[in-house]
């Protein structure tokens, strides 16, 4: 299911019924004429729905550009994004955007919270953009199930960092995303935060049947995933399933004698 | 340090266009004013026209350097701010404050130095068109010639210099004393709390504000003179407002945050939540617009209630009355202008500032559109409040001098005269943050949340 695919038979019709996630040949070239810069080099792959997936790879590799585009925050130059079976396409901004919030969820390394909200208003925040009704109960209970009950009318600079990541995936489940991308979620944590964070990520999986995408360079918060994809100079060139910490990073290691190896295997 | 200084103003220009601006008008009028005293000596008037040629000069210059000090310091303290991080990268390999002192001293002398140097052709020509305006009306004689001197060009470029070096100082004393991390920290949670000192200088500005209106009504009651003691009233009352602006904005974002929850959509709820927790800058951005009303509103009706009294009386202008006319529509010209600059400044720099908060507010889910409309909200109640405290303020000067010269609490004069005061003051509070915000929200909104 996961891993590379040629541009084979795209007919959105005719997608896999539990898919989550889909891209097709996505391309996407940086810069002008005389400096171009490929980030994506026609990545294709299929996530089904209630995985929970870790993206790696090298400084450079396009990771953070992939999850981007996937997440319909940046444009690929070429090839489709589908999430849960709708094609992500939009002419303006604002197309864009209600396109996002009805389906993505997003948690960043950064945590970006917003600094003048509480606790509860950042949480409740997505659903009042989007006009939906805000269920202060329903926002209460993830906090609560995600230990932070107490803290409801705190501001973010008054919480821990390991606390506003837990705050910023309360908001991105808050809106029930058919997918929540990570940015290298546990960047900016230390290791016993970032393993409370990945413990909830890896629960809204388990119990909840959420689809997970992370970005991350640490082989432990990787081993959290089912499944790793490798990604080296905008390709795809490796796929790994039920990774463990010592696996993925032997895998990392070679990864670049991997690449090169391909390199001249294709180019024979 | 110097050279420091120099190349930050080389690489920077962007950040100091507003300082420029300010001390770049302030020495073109102070020059066009003071070039009436070189006019005076060179063409030996005297008597009235002479009288008449020195008080445009002094009068007008105290107050280019109380505007040029009030503005450029604002500016300067504006873009400092937003160099935090340069600051704190300075620190880091090894600047002592008081080297940063020095730079910022060092920039804002630069800057004067060359914006009174450019001052000095549209200070000729505003000054030709000035005594023009005094021949005209006779005020002084015609046979009097325009000459631009040694005093109009040493006094337009020693107030311009001395003024942004004082406005550095007093810069340079509140960024360097104050540890970077702190005032970060500070600015995050803000509850708009006075501070003792705030409040001290804000009851004493009112007070002197009433004792100028109760002896305008008292001692100066039927008097033309009247003028002199009215006349700054609204000028105090709007600082000791202004300085508890704060405060102000508090209650004011408390009153508004029920209506727009309920009335102002996705927008009117997000601009009600972070609108109380950011006091400060909007008690920033509110004071320009008190200035700029209760000046304007307070001198423009002093004049036409001046007017009125004198043609009820049937008495025709004297020369003097007619220059103090001159003068108040000058001044008025003068406080527009600077008030003007500031709040451009304070609102692009403000909006500026929160460039990373829209982006985060967009992966959050909000629209562009949405993002637009929060800051609209917020213009309209920086917009609605500065009117309201503006006209407050002129307050303590139309009724007195109402009461002194007319036994009226109404003052004379055209109620459009008020709305085109209260338009200008809303359009460019709404066109600039409309501006700034569009700017913030083109850039893609993870860049923006990242930076």
């Amino acid at each position: 299911m996961i891993g590379r695919r040629g541009p084979g038979p795209a007919d959105p019709a005719g997608q896999v019924p539990d898919e989550a996630l889909r891209l097709e040949n996505v391309r996407k070239v940086y810069g002008a004429d005389g400096n171009r810069v490929v980030a994506l080099d026609g990545v294709s792959l299929s996530l089904p729905a209630g995985s929970f997936t870790a993206v790696m790879g090298p400084s450079g590799s396009g990771k953070s550009t992939l999850l981007q585009c996937a997440a319909g925050l940046d444009r690929p130059t070429e090839g489709r994004v589908f999430v849960d079976g709708a094609a992500l396409s939009g002419d303006s901004e604002a197309a864009l955007t209600k396109f996002r919030r009805q389906r993505i969820g997003f948690v960043f390394q950064q945590f970006n919270l917003l600094p003048t909200l509480n606790v509860m208003q950042n949480v409740l925040l997505p659903l009042k953009l989007a006009g939906r009704k805000a269920d202060r109960r329903e926002a209460r209970d993830v906090l609560e199930r995600l230990g932070l009950g107490e803290r409801l009318g705190h501001l973010p600079s008054e919480l821990s960092g390991g606390q506003q990541q837990r705050v910023a995936i309360a908001r991105a489940l808050v809106t029930r995303p058919r997918v929540v991308f990570a940015d290298e979620p546990t960047g900016a944590l230390d290791t016993r935060s970032a393993r409370d964070v990945l413990g909830l990520l890896q629960e809204s999986v388990h119990l909840h049947g959420q689809t997970v995408v992370m970005v991350t360079h640490d082989p432990v918060a990787a081993s959290y995933a089912n499944a790793v994809l490798y990604l080296a100079d905008g390709r795809i060139v490796g796929h790994q399933a039920a990774p463990t910490a010592e696996a993925v990073a032997e895998r990392m290691t070679h990864l670049a004698d991997e690449v090169e190896r391909q390199r001249t295997m294709t180019e024979a | 340090m110097f050279q420091l200084a120099m190349s930050s103003l080389r690489r920077r220009a962007g950040a100091f266009v507003a300082s420029f601006l300010a001390m770049f008008l302030g020495s073109a009028i102070i020059m066009a004013f003071a070039s009436m005293l070189d006019t005076a000596e060179a063409s030996g008037a005297t008597g009235t026209a002479r009288e008449t040629l020195v008080t445009m000069a002094n009068v007008v210059g105290g107050w280019g350097l109380l505007l040029v000090v009030f503005a450029v310091t604002s500016t300067l303290t504006l873009s400092v701010r937003q160099r935090a991080v340069e600051m704190a990268l300075l620190k880091s390999v090894g600047a002592t404050p008081a080297q940063l002192g020095r730079m910022i001293v060092g920039e804002a002398a630069g800057l004067a130095v060359a914006a009174a140097l450019l001052g000095i052709v549209p200070g000729m020509l505003i000054g030709r068109a000035l005594l023009g305006m005094l021949h005209d009306t006779d005020q002084v004689p015609a046979d009097v010639g325009y000459t631009f001197g040694p005093i109009a060009v040493s006094m337009g470029i020693g107030i311009t210099v001395v003024s942004a070096v004082g406005a550095a100082l007093i810069t340079a004393r509140r960024t360097t004393r104050v540890r970077v991390t702190e005032s970060l920290a500070a600015a995050a949670v803000d509850t708009g709390r006075l501070s003792r000192k705030r409040v001290v200088f804000a009851v004493i500005f009112l007070l002197v504000a009433v004792q100028q209106a109760v002896i305008t009504v008292t001692v100066m009651d039927g008097d033309s003179m009247a003028m002199a003691t009215s006349g700054q009233a609204d000028i105090f009352a709007a600082i000791g407002l202004s300085l508890l602006a704060p405060a102000i904005m508090r209650r004011v974002t408390a009153l508004v945050a029920g209506p727009l929850r309920l009335f102002g959509g996705a927008a009117g709820g997000l601009a009600a939540d972070t609108m109380g927790r950011r006091t400060s800058a909007l008690a920033a951005a509110v004071t320009p617009v008190i200035l700029f009303v209760a000046t304007a509103v307070g001198t423009l009706f002093l004049q036409s209630t001046e007017n009125a009294a004198l043609e009820a009386a049937g008495l025709a202008k004297t020369n003097e009355q007619k220059n103090i006319e001159t003068l108040n529509f000058v001044v008025i010209a003068m406080v527009v202008l600077f008030t003007a600059i500031m709040l451009v400044n304070t609102l692009i720099a403000a909006t500026a500032h929160r460039r990373r908060e829209f982006g985060q507010t967009r992966l959050a889910g909000a629209t562009p559109g949405q993002v637009l409309g929060g800051a609209a909200v917020e213009a309209a109640v920086l917009a609605v409040t500065g009117v309201v405290v503006g006209t407050v303020a002129s307050v303590f000067t139309i009724v007195p001098f109402g009461l002194a010269r007319r036994d009226s609490v109404t003052p004379d004069g055209s109620v459009w005269t008020y709305l085109a005061v209260v338009a200008l003051a809303a359009v460019l509070t709404g066109a600039t943050a409309y501006g700034a915000t569009r700017r913030a929200v083109r850039v893609p909104a993870v860049e923006a949340a990242l930076n």
